[in-house]
């Protein structure tokens, strides 16, 4: 029974993806929908449970362990909720200020270090350490900050040296964003690669796959074609 | 379909859908039909795996799993390999997550390793230790550093972690290293309140997306090691000799990088066959 839940939740989950992938067909379709819903209140329940878990689990037994101050926390949290009367809703700017504030707060006391001091820190060094290709990449690093600085100065009129730092500086951006664009393919196909080797993987699940992928591309074309689509679409 | 502009036209215009079926055929073909296509292995993932062979028997770990369950796909060759690292050397890991979709990684990550857990004996409660769902925010995050077991009482079942080898962490300085796998979530606040804090070394393993902004944390000296997507789970498969998920998946990723460039070429080519052919000023060819 179990090994037949387990396959069963397999089999339906690679159907579900496959039919929220008939998403880029570009037109709208029940089958999507069902999926979306099916994830969106999936998630919604899940969120529910693991965050009262955490709040059992941080506060609850924080309060029982002696850690009264937690008490704040749980008024603080139910406050919130006050944000779904209208009437009532001014109750929920408190905890939202102290929220904000201490989120502000922490983020500021570290995050001037970490993106800022440290990171021109890193950026201000020796050039030659006796390593070419080291110095290379170092070169590369300062001549870029430096120019890509000039283009990002709006209070003068660039001429001179300062056009020409800019422009090299424009085209050194260009390059980077190129390069991050690569990065980004990279990454978005690596979602998709590894979703299909877990959908390949181990091969009796192939069949499935491939009537999955077979099953929601026509259902698709159906839809669009009947205008089934339109009509049976919640969008 | 061509008409004016002729066969420029048709590179510059098609129907985008095409891209999803190409990219849908060229990954399904070499996942079902391996080609075994060669790769080699960036200074990038061969720092890692020496940052990884520093640790010893015994030394505990904070494991964070950054990720909801579509960036484990992206992640999973890192993740299994990473692993199959910590148990052969004996690593103690606190195991965290950093999203609610994490509850559902444990059970597929560790049936994964299960051949790793039976060879090297290692169990939940001694070995390793999950302790949930506990990176909701910063502060979360900041107070767990600065106080760990006024933060986490109980792991993920509800069993108390009072007599496990987390005693021996008081904050995050106590643990020896920081393993995190991100898609983004809570890792900068690790950054700032546990690396920046209390100087532990600190190795990711990220989305591909997400590099770039890691790799400036890498030359910061806020990162010691990054594990660059599946590209890097795949070199971290082969250094560890354990061919996983991700050499599987090299020749589709490889056969998807040459698509993009052809997609990118032939829309070049067409669009500027096409405008320079009619005369056309119009730079958006693509409808």
């Amino acid at each position: 029974m179990n090994e037949f839940l387990q396959f069963a939740a397999v089999v339906v989950g690679i159907f579900i993806s496959f039919a929220m992938y008939t998403t880029l067909y570009g037109k709208p379709n029940p089958l999507r929908d069902w999926a979306e819903f099916s994830y969106l209140g999936a998630a919604t329940g899940v969120s529910i449970v693991i965050s009262l878990t955490y709040i059992y689990n941080t506060a609850i037994l924080g309060i029982q362990a002696g850690d009264w101050i937690l008490i704040f926390s749980i008024i603080f949290g139910l406050m919130m909720l006050f944000r779904m009367h209208p009437d009532y809703s001014h109750v929920s700017r408190l905890p939202l200020a102290f929220t904000v504030g201490t989120g502000l707060a922490l983020s500021l006391r570290t995050q001037i270090f970490t993106s800022f001091i440290i990171q021109i820190n890193a950026t201000i060094v020796k050039l030659w350490t006796g390593v070419p290709l080291e110095f290379l990449y170092r070169l590369t690093i300062a001549i870029s900050v430096i120019t890509i600085l000039t283009f990002f100065l709006y209070t003068m009129e660039l001429s001179g040296p300062l056009l020409w730092t800019s422009k090299v500086g424009e085209y050194l951006m260009y390059i980077g964003f190129g390069g991050i664009f690569a990065q980004t393919f990279m990454g978005r196909l690596g979602l998709f690669v590894g979703y299909m080797e877990s959908v390949t993987t181990p091969s009796w699940k192939v069949p499935y796959t491939l009537a999955s992928a077979v099953i929601c591309f026509i259902a698709a074309i159906i839809f669009d074609r009947t205008g089934l689509g339109q009509k049976l679409s919640a969008a | 379909m061509a008409k004016e502009g002729g066969i420029y036209r048709l590179m510059a215009t098609y129907d985008k859908r095409w891209v999803y079926v190409v990219l849908f055929i060229v990954v399904l073909g070499p996942l079902i039909n391996p080609i075994g296509m060669p790769i080699g292995i960036s200074a990038l993932t061969k720092n890692y795996y020496a940052q990884l062979n520093t640790l010893q028997e015994g030394d505990i770990v904070f494991d964070t799993w950054n990720m909801e369950f579509s960036g484990y796909m992206e992640l999973k060759p890192g993740v299994l390999a990473t692993h199959k690292m910590f148990i052969e050397k004996g690593v103690k890991l606190c195991i965290a997550f950093g999203h609610y979709e994490g509850v559902a990684l444990p059970g597929e990550i560790f049936k994964q390793l299960q051949t790793w857990l039976d060879r090297y004996d290692y169990r939940e409660g001694e070995d390793y230790i999950i302790i949930g769902y506990v990176f909701p925010n910063e502060a979360a995050v900041a107070a767990l550093a600065q106080d760990f077991h006024a933060n986490v009482r109980v792991d993920w079942k509800g069993n108390s972690i009072e007599g496990t080898f987390l005693d021996d962490i008081q904050n995050a300085g106590d643990f020896d290293m920081i393993s995190d796998y991100t898609t983004g979530l809570a890792t900068t606040y690790m950054i700032n309140h546990m690396v920046l804090q209390y100087g532990v070394p600190m190795v990711e393993n990220s989305i591909g997306v997400s590099v770039p902004g890691h790799l400036a944390n890498l030359d910061a000296g806020l990162l010691t090691a990054l594990l660059a997507s599946t590209r890097g789970g795949a070199e971290l498969e082969y250094l560890i000799g354990s061919p996983g998920p991700g050499l599987k998946s090299m020749d589709a990723f490889t056969l998807g990088h040459y698509s993009l460039m052809i997609f990118i070429i032939v829309g070049n080519i067409g669009h500027y066959g096409w405008t320079r052919r009619t005369g056309a000023k119009d730079r958006t060819g693509i409808k």
